[in-house]
């Protein structure tokens, strides 16, 4: 598999579902708070996840 | 990517100086930034926000001078400098009163009154308690403009130091997959796997929070910038008239017309003539639209504290939008309840990557060079095997 591929696609796609987040809650209400906290509670699940218990390799 | 070993170095010392600088500042901002994200909640829990009593759907509203009048009953020998009102808290304005009109910005009396009967409700203080420390710590550490200003250094320092922590992700996990922390080799590899990964998840976050609160310790330059040019652009023709002296003309009217001048908008704050917001000669009225995002850009009214008319109204410049909009994103309190609860979360976050890199640092600097060392090796290697 390629490298850069590799490394950084869960790191950049968590990245665009935290900046959507950010976004989404500025530009609307309703239901784009919604989609703000579900896409938020991503990268925040991923912290406690591989935090708490940490995979080995 | 072709990150030569020469360039790995040089990330590291970037990431290493830059971090060591900010690290101590950045932990005290985010420790007392901890209770700033609930500080509405806090303030209400606390008892020090008024609230309105209930009455029928459609009472009517005083005139607002004379509920004015009845808050400046409560300080006779004040002058009212501002007036808030607040979209969570309607039926309540807020009145902000100081000695004297050029009274430094931090010297105020506010009374909160009942809109519809003029009641004072509540003469809220903001400026003692630990809420106010926290605020003040985070904000300036007590040390005015310059102290904002050296937050917001070190703010940079912060952006800097995770740019080039994401310069090093790369060579450190070419070899392993996303998520991986080696528990069972050492406590130091432990917690460098745990900063990489917690800093790369929250890279988003981290850069929005400290590049828009770099932003926010900008905010008095960017009311100089605004003051020297929209605002005294549109007080040009003001410029040579004679100070006002007698009675104002009433803020009612001047609200009215602000209104008719912008119907699908409401009043969030007036600036008294005199006050920094403002000219010598003008009522400020500044107007929010209806949506998050509106609702932060706000739009002044300059309205002639003499005959209440209307002089001019625009949109505020790019860099004063900039930074309204700034404010909502480091604050995270534009989403309701759970973005605040997120906002906690990757805030611990961020203290546990400050912790363990300090850790990392302070514990196991030889080892940490030798890492290093290693990773050069590795790139070496690579090198060769790609040439």
């Amino acid at each position: 598999m390629n490298t850069f591929f590799h490394i950084w696609k869960y790191p950049i796609l968590l990245a665009l579902l935290t900046m959507f987040g950010l976004l989404a809650a500025l530009i609307g209400t309703g239901v784009w708070h919604v989609l703000s906290w579900i896409t938020l509670t991503i990268p925040a699940i991923v912290c406690i996840r591989f935090g708490m218990f940490p995979k080995n390799k | 990517m072709g990150i030569s070993k020469k360039s790995v170095r040089a990330w590291f010392e970037v990431h290493k100086w830059t971090s060591l600088i900010c690290t101590l500042f950045l932990l005290m901002l985010c420790v007392t930034g901890l209770p700033l994200i609930f500080y509405e909640e806090i303030n209400h829990l606390s008892g020090n926000e008024a609230e309105a009593p209930v009455m029928a759907e459609g009472t009517p509203k005083m005139k607002v001078d004379d509920v004015l009048a009845k808050a400046k009953a409560v300080h006779p020998d004040n002058v009212i400098r501002y007036v808030f009102w607040e979209e969570e808290h309607p039926n309540i304005v807020t009145v902000s009163m100081a000695d004297s009109i050029d009274s430094p910005p931090d010297v105020a009396n506010f009374v909160a009154l009942d809109e519809r009967t003029g009641e004072v409700l509540k003469q809220p203080k903001f400026d003692e308690g630990f809420m106010y420390v926290m605020f003040k710590l985070h904000v300036d550490m007590f040390a005015g403009i310059p102290g904002k200003l050296f937050l917001g250094l070190m703010g940079i320092l912060f952006v800097v130091a995770i740019v080039s922590g994401i310069m090093l992700y790369s060579p450190i996990m070419r070899k392993y997959n996303f998520g991986m922390v080696r528990t069972e080799k050492s406590t130091r590899l432990k917690w460098l796997d745990m900063h990489n990964m917690l800093g790369v998840v929250t890279l988003s976050w981290a850069l929005v929070v400290g590049a828009t609160g770099v932003i926010n310790t900008l905010s008095d330059i960017v009311l100089g910038l605004w003051q020297v040019g929209q605002l005294s652009e549109m007080v040009a023709p003001y410029k040579n008239a004679a100070p006002l002296t007698g009675e104002l003309s009433d803020l009612q009217g001047a609200i009215e017309v602000s209104k008719k001048a912008a119907p699908e908008m409401h009043v969030s704050i007036v600036a008294y003539p005199g006050t920094p917001f403002t000219s010598q000669h003008h009522y400020a009225v500044f107007m929010r639209g209806n949506t998050p995002l509106t609702a932060r850009l706000i739009k002044p009214a300059l309205i002639d504290a003499k005959n209440g008319s209307l002089t001019d109204m625009r949109d505020m410049p790019w860099y004063v939008n900039a930074l309204f909009i700034s404010q909502p994103l480091h604050f995270g309190d534009y989403g309701g309840m759970p973005l605040k609860i997120l906002w906690t979360i990757f805030d611990i976050v961020t203290i546990i990557v400050l912790v363990t890199g300090l850790y990392l640092w302070i514990a196991r600097r030889k080892a940490q060079e030798a890492q290093i060392a290693r990773m050069e090796e590795e790139e070496e290697e690579l090198e060769t095997v790609n040439a």
